[in-house]
């Protein structure tokens, strides 16, 4: 569903993306944890068509998201660690909006089960600034989900959810990989990614070092001496690249 | 701590001035800053012209001094009026996130705290007084400095009472009604002296109104401000207008000690102050750093949509309906408040115009440059446009849509808006201008030539303010740090000349959009007269709009394209 073969992004002459290349099938939920710096959210802004790549090719469901950026698109939802509300909007406005963009003919159907989903039904009506920011977080993720995408990038998606939320949003994550959707979760809270993901892949300094399931990690020889938790695995592999 | 705050102080500002040469690295800022030292150099310093101006403009000074004195002591009573009568609904004095951060956390005192923002404030009150000094540019450096000086000593005392009159109503929020007794002689002293300096006026008036000139008129001001109980009211306002408008050195330096004292009483009164401003100040910081580069409308309301949004059709009506609610919740009865006194300017204007008619034909007369100067200004001041959306650009380029429909559907509101207001105002001037229209011809009076020529000027009116917002978005687009994304602006020489350019771009763009339609509207209307003896009006206009219409959905597809390709690392953060 999501191809990524030997994504490049040069800033100057920084590379923030080095060659990188991986997979995401229907159905999996991946992990791309990395330090600070690591390329996370530009390899995530390229994927979405939001940075072009500097070489490379990046394809949504077969569509290449630089030359037929909106049948790509179509099939897209990303979720930014900030998200980005039109202060003047109200929530269902919002889903209003992004039902007309995406070509969703039956918003309010659809906007009623997600809504109460991510408990936003009372505050359908109300103004981001009314909002906190973890029901930002949700309005940004239920405009996401409105058009059921294919494939869906979460940026940070915890940030800002109290306990509930939090347990919520995982569940929402997991949900979206079981009916089908090829899931990428970038974030830093590593049990979060041991605990929803299918598959780890650890960025650092732009290029991948490590791809594959959490035993899969674990069985590497230069990763197995790093324990059994991912948290040591990332410290183990981040470690050996510095 | 006086040290930090000067570290703090001198070291931002040196960053920033690094900043600024920095970005002198891209040919765009290079260039912006090349034609805004020339704007200068020939506008202000050029050497031919410099004692031929200087001597002009100290011609006007002297003789508007007088009448300089009196407005200029009124107008420093009526901000030390306003501020204690209408105190404002923020806080008393604004700190930024950052300062919040560091400084409220440190063990810094609340007098260190407005010790800092009061040496904060100079640096910025020196750049605006030399900046004045150098547009009134005194023929002498003697003039020059003194000029300067006292302007810098006034604004230091208006800054000063303004901090005191904005901790004084704070500690009446936070004290109640004791300090409501205490507080309120300042205001009834206030509002006491208004109407004293009221009733004078009001006295005098049949006075005033009878002197045969201007200067007459300025003169018994001068009389009536320095005599009586308006000149012991004005007194210090005088004390302060005199210092920057001192004659000559000794003048300036007579007019010193009043001054002087000022700035001492209000500096103890400020630090006398028992207000706490440090919860407030960081509430304000939040909000801020949350508005920032955005039109946040403070106290927004949801309100009805402008229409229902349907699930299908083009995309351009959902980018339409969304910029359409923004001005909706946005234009608030404060925003049009601010409009009054340009009403009032215009009104008085076209009065004085237009003597011999009636309230009818002064409302015409307003009318018409109204509708002028928005078709000229309106798309530059209506920005709920692509340049607005330039912070949300990340969101922008997530949806799957084509560059093109979203540049077409974010030109839309602010080219409908501006249409239908410079629209009403032709109708407006057309319906009441019977006696204007009189002046042209007896034939051009009739109801149905008016009406033919408001119809050919609003349909006009479209295709130069649909070019024009076609244009301001399209370099939103192809030169996006150009282009000020949401409210914020650049500042510096460098994006003084940037704008200067732009403007010189736009209006060159402007006509080049426009004359290829002008020139078959000319041949049209020159054969019909020719063959016919009529002057055609409307439908030239209409051939004019219909060819512009057609450029700008050309520039949108091209400009789309370009859109499509630009990165969100090229909308750079404002200062």
């Amino acid at each position: 569903m999501i191809d990524v073969q030997n994504l490049t992004k040069v800033y100057g002459s920084f590379r923030a993306v080095d060659d990188f290349s991986f997979r995401v099938s229907p159905g999996e939920v991946v992990g791309l944890i990395g330090p600070n710096g690591a390329g996370k959210t530009t390899t995530l802004r390229c994927l979405v068509g939001i940075q072009a790549p500097t070489s490379g090719t990046v394809t949504i469901g077969g569509r290449n998201i630089v030359t037929d950026a909106i049948a790509a698109k179509q099939q897209l939802a990303f979720m930014a660690d900030e998200p980005q509300l039109f202060d003047y909007l109200t929530v269902m406005e919002h889903l209003r909006l992004t039902g007309r963009l995406y070509k969703v003919t039956d918003v309010d159907a659809r906007a009623k089960p997600l809504l109460e989903e991510l408990e936003l039904t009372e505050k359908a009506q109300a103004l981001p600034s009314e909002l906190s920011r973890g029901m930002k977080q949700k309005v940004a993720i239920a405009c996401g989900l409105l058009h059921e995408p294919q494939a869906m990038l979460f940026d940070e998606p915890l940030t800002g959810l109290d306990p509930l939320g939090i347990r919520r949003m995982k569940e929402t994550i997991v949900a979206r990989g079981r009916a089908g959707a090829a899931v990428i979760v970038s974030s830093h809270l590593l049990h979060l990614v041991e605990e929803i993901c299918t598959r780890v892949i650890i960025i650092d300094r732009g290029r991948k070092i490590a791809d594959g399931t959490l035993a899969e990690l674990k069985a590497r020889p230069e990763l197995a001496a790093a324990g059994s938790s991912l948290e040591a695995i990332f410290l183990t592999a981040t470690a050996r690249e510095q | 701590m006086f040290g930090a705050f000067l570290y703090l102080t001198a070291c931002s500002f040196k960053n920033r001035m690094r900043r600024r040469l920095r970005r002198l690295r891209e040919p765009r800022y290079l260039i912006g800053l090349l034609v805004g030292v020339a704007y200068f150099y020939f506008f202000l310093f050029r050497p031919r012209n410099a004692a031929e101006r200087a001597g002009r403009r100290m011609q006007g000074l002297t003789r508007l001094l007088a009448p300089l004195h009196v407005i200029g002591a009124v107008v420093l009573f009526g901000i030390a009026a306003f501020a204690w009568l209408f105190p404002g609904a923020g806080t008393p004095i604004a700190f930024s996130r950052p300062e919040v951060q560091f400084l409220f956390t440190a063990p810094v005192t609340r007098r260190q705290l407005l010790h800092y923002k009061l040496i904060r404030s100079q640096l910025g009150m020196l750049l605006s007084t030399a900046l004045i000094t150098l547009l009134v540019r005194p023929g002498t450096f003697g003039a020059g400095w003194t000029f300067m000086a006292g302007l810098w000593l006034v604004f230091m005392v208006v800054r000063l009472h303004l901090m005191g009159v904005a901790l004084s109503r704070s500690s009446l929020a936070q004290h109640g009604v004791s300090a409501l007794w205490h507080q309120g002689i300042p205001i009834a002293v206030v509002l006491g002296a208004t109407g004293m300096l009221a009733d004078t006026l009001l006295t005098d008036w049949p006075v005033v109104m009878a002197l045969p000139d201007v200067s007459s008129v300025f003169a018994h001001l001068e009389h009536l401000s320095t005599s009586g109980a308006a000149g012991v009211i004005l007194w210090p306002f005088r004390a302060l207008a005199d210092l920057p408008l001192a004659a000559s050195a000794g003048a300036f330096w007579a007019a010193l000690p009043p001054v002087l004292i000022l700035i001492v009483l209000n500096y103890v009164w400020v630090l006398r102050s028992d207000a706490s401003f440090e919860e407030a100040a960081a509430a304000q910081a939040e909000k801020n750093a949350r508005e920032k580069g955005a039109p946040r409308p403070s106290g927004a309301k949801v309100t009805a949509t402008p229409f229902r949004l349907q699930p299908e059709g083009p995309v351009e009506i959902a980018i339409l309906w969304k910029n359409l609610i923004l001005l909706g919740r946005f234009l608030s009865l404060k925003v049009l408040l601010r409009l009054i006194p340009l009403v009032v300017v215009l009104a008085i204007a076209a009065r004085g115009s237009d003597r011999a008619g009636g309230l009818t034909a002064v409302l015409a007369a307003m009318c018409i440059p109204l509708a002028a100067m928005f078709s000229l200004m309106g798309p530059q001041m209506m920005r709920n446009d692509l340049r607005q959306d330039l912070g949300n650009m990340a969101l922008l380029k997530s949806w799957p849509v084509s560059g093109a429909a979203i540049i077409r559907g974010e030109v839309l509101a602010p080219a409908i808006f501006v249409s239908v207001l410079v629209g009403l105002f032709i109708l407006t001037g057309t319906l009441l201008g019977a006696e204007v229209f009189n002046r042209i011809g007896e034939s051009a009076a009739s109801l149905a030539a008016r009406l033919s020529y408001a119809a050919g000027a609003g349909i006009l009116a479209v295709a130069f303010i649909l070019a024009q917002t076609v244009i301001l978005n399209a370099i939103a687009v192809l030169f996006p740090a150009w282009s000020a994304v949401g409210s914020s602006r650049s500042r510096g020489i460098d994006a003084m000349g940037q704008r200067l350019l732009m403007m010189a771009g736009i209006l060159l763009t402007l006509v080049v959009a426009l004359l290829p339609g002008a020139a078959v509207a000319a041949v049209l209307v020159l054969s019909v007269y020719w063959l016919t003896g009529t002057i055609l009006v409307v439908l030239p206009a209409l051939l004019v709009t219909g060819v512009v219409i057609v450029e700008c959905w050309v520039v949108t597809e091209l400009v789309g394209r370009a859109f499509d390709r630009t990165d969100v690392t090229a909308i750079e953060p404002v200062e």
